[in-house]
């Protein structure tokens, strides 16, 4: 432990932080552009200088280990004027082209301008002209006269996902961040790049000008696309009075724990709901026959329930087969005990996720599916789905099909399930089997859920819907429990609330 | 009979007051006349809508879009105006502009007069100096509520 006084206040702080990490610890906040929590300090910026007793000129806080007896003065007239100077030399180049940035309203020099700014700069000469669109990774657009170079786009990718495509090229006001030998940062992990960058250097192409930060409503969330578990922030707008339409998710960040690596998510996770919410379902189908009739759902959780009372009376409800995933909530697993137990005998229950893909070294684990632990926990005597199985002893089939529309190899699967006298498909998403079924709900994407996951390492957690589902879809859980409702017999099982 | 009584008294209370104003104005017109007085012009009925009253040169009227030497709407889709606006009238959409000097501009710009309180803060928030209140415009009335809603090309035309 060493004993320190920053702005005239005793601190009792380990050894080995640096004075920028021991006041941010006391609750005094540094200005800084290069320094990340996550990164090792650069000393790039000159933005974090304090005043330091004893030496000459104000030293930068985020590389300047504590020492026991340090007086640290973080707002000292002289501190204020260095910082000032900083930012007026940042700001020499800048273009100030805010109107049109996509990073105005969370941009650090528009920040620290109205801290320690407000001046009219010195500098007369023309401002120097730089490549300003520059596509420097599939949905990363890099405006070069915005750049500070702080570098902590090079370094996060040098250090943390260890590929190395950018660098910091020619010298003196020459130099410009740029992705070496026109290569394309193609890591999983690049939309990590537009959070770091401090100012609008690096901006998101999926985002590029779709709103103004300012607008958005963070709503913290758990990341679904894999077993990580990652917590993000889903940005979602809350539209205007005469404006509803703006209202969806714009952005996904990840939030600053969002891993113990690291405030790091990988690109699915950051850009996976655009695929999805351009494919989303909206509307209850009944396919009869050619013509396709669309119902309310009353009418067809009715029609459904009689046909379940039918097996039921016959004492057939074992002819009744569920195909679930394991990205339902605990809560839904719940609601399936319930639904299972409304029956006698039983109804069967095969879990089926799509396949597998390898993840990898980093953050994405193997599992696709956000809750296989919790669906094993559920206490559903969950069996794998065979393909060539249910052929012969269904009669009536839901399957629901996840995030993705995809229970793998839905299409071959209906092959075998073509005898089935009445199938039924929840998913999210519209699916090209869609046809192929006779009753096709729409239902909740996971970020328009409440509920808790447990993830790859055993641990739960907690989540809460981020905006209303569309109007006509419910949760996998909500389904089931109308259906239960539908068939009459819900009076029979209480519980699964 | 105490009724007829009190309708005439206000017959004639009436009379005196139109009277008083004219003698008032007649006043007014003389003096001006004669040279004295000439920041204080006598009334005058104007035959609206032939004839209009000129508006104050900072009257806030029908907003305007304006223009780029080239032609382009100088706005850029900042949405300060949208931020800024009270009553939530202005709708304002981006889309990417072909020329790299530009990059951003409005694909959709609506301002819902009828929701419109004429605070100006539009103007005075934009960046662009791309949104005016000049157009003198006041007479905005219209058959339906969607008339009142002015688009990117209506609120471009500026003074019609």
């Amino acid at each position: 432990m060493a004993e320190i006084t920053i702005d005239g206040r005793n601190l009792e702080v380990a050894d080995g932080l640096t004075s920028l990490v021991a006041a941010e610890k006391a609750g005094i906040s540094i200005p800084h552009f290069c320094y990340h929590p996550a990164l090792a300090p650069e000393g790039t910026c000159r933005m974090c200088v304090v005043d330091i007793e004893g030496a000459a000129k104000p030293e930068p806080s985020c590389s300047t280990v504590i020492r026991d007896g340090m007086k640290i003065e973080t707002r000292s007239p002289r501190v204020v004027e260095a910082r000032r100077n900083v930012l007026e030399f940042l700001l020499a180049d800048h273009p100030i082209d805010c109107p049109i940035c996509d990073k105005a309203g969370e941009c650090r020099l528009q920040d620290y301008y109205r801290d320690y700014g407000f001046f009219s700069s010195d500098f007369h000469e023309q401002k120097k002209r730089r490549s300003k669109i520059l596509k420097i990774g599939e949905r990363l657009i890099l405006d070069r006269e915005r750049c500070i170079l702080c570098t902590r786009c090079v370094r996060f990718l040098r250090d943390v996902t260890k590929t190395g495509e950018m660098g910091v090229f020619e010298r003196g006001d020459n130099s410009e961040i740029g992705v070496a030998d026109g290569v394309p940062v193609a890591t999983a992990y690049s939309g990590n790049l537009v959070d770091l960058c401090p100012v609008g250097a690096i901006t998101d192409a999926a985002f590029r000008f779709r709103t103004r930060t300012w607008f958005l409503d963070p709503k913290p969330s758990i990341c679904p696309f894999c077993a990580r578990g990652c917590r993000v922030d889903v940005d979602v707008h809350p539209g205007f009075a005469r404006y509803p339409e703006t209202g969806g998710i714009l952005r996904v960040r990840p939030r600053p724990d969002a891993t113990p690596a690291g405030p790091w998510i990988c690109d699915v996770g950051r850009y996976a709901w655009i695929e999805i919410e351009s494919r989303r379902a909206r509307r209850i189908v009944w396919n009869k026959g050619a013509a396709e009739a669309v119902l309310s759902g009353d009418k067809v959780f009715s029609i459904l329930g009689a046909k379940i009372r039918a097996l039921s009376e016959s004492g057939r409800t074992d002819r009744l087969t569920l195909v679930l995933h394991s990205g339902l909530t605990n809560e839904e697993w719940a609601d399936v005990k319930a639904f299972r137990d409304g029956f006698n005998p039983r109804p069967k229950i095969r879990l089926a996720d799509p396949p597998d893909d390898g993840g990898d070294d980093f953050l994405r684990t193997a599992e696709r599916m956000p809750n296989r632990r919790g669906a094993a926990e559920a206490g559903c005597d969950l069996q794998p789905l065979d393909p060539g199985e249910l052929r012969e002893d269904t009669d009536i089939l839901f399957v629901f099909a996840g995030i993705w529309g995809d229970i793998g190899d839905l299409e071959r699967r209906l092959e075998v399930w073509r005898t089935i006298r009445t199938k039924a498909l929840v998913s999210p998403v519209l699916t090209a089997s869609d046809p192929l079924f006779d009753f096709v709900f729409p239902c909740a994407i996971p970020y328009e859920k409440s509920g808790s996951y447990i993830g790859f390492d055993g641990r739960r957690r907690e989540f809460t819907a981020v905006r209303p589902a569309p109007e006509e879809a419910e949760s996998e859980g909500e389904i089931l429990r109308s259906l239960l409702a539908a068939c009459g017999l819900g009076a029979r099982t209480p519980g699964g609330s | 009979m105490k009724n007829a009584a009190i309708i005439l008294w206000a017959l004639i209370k009436g009379s005196l007051i139109t009277a008083r104003h004219f003698f008032t104005n007649l006043w007014f017109h003389f003096l001006r006349l004669i040279g004295i007085k000439k920041y204080r012009p006598g009334a005058v009925t104007i035959q609206y809508p032939e004839q209009t009253k000129p508006l104050p040169s900072r009257y806030r009227a029908a907003h305007r879009l304006t223009k780029r030497p080239d032609g382009k709407p100088r706005c850029v889709a900042c949405l300060l105006c949208a931020t800024v606006c009270p009553s939530e009238c202005i709708i304002v959409e981006a889309t990417e502009d072909p020329d790299p000097e530009v990059q951003k501009h409005a694909s959709r710009f609506e301002i819902d007069l009828a929701r419109c309180c004429f605070c100006g803060f539009c103007v005075e928030a934009c960046p662009e100096d791309a949104i005016r209140m000049d157009t003198g415009r006041i007479d905005l009335a219209a058959r339906s509520r969607a008339d009142l809603v002015w688009d990117i090309d209506q609120l471009s035309r500026g003074r019609s």
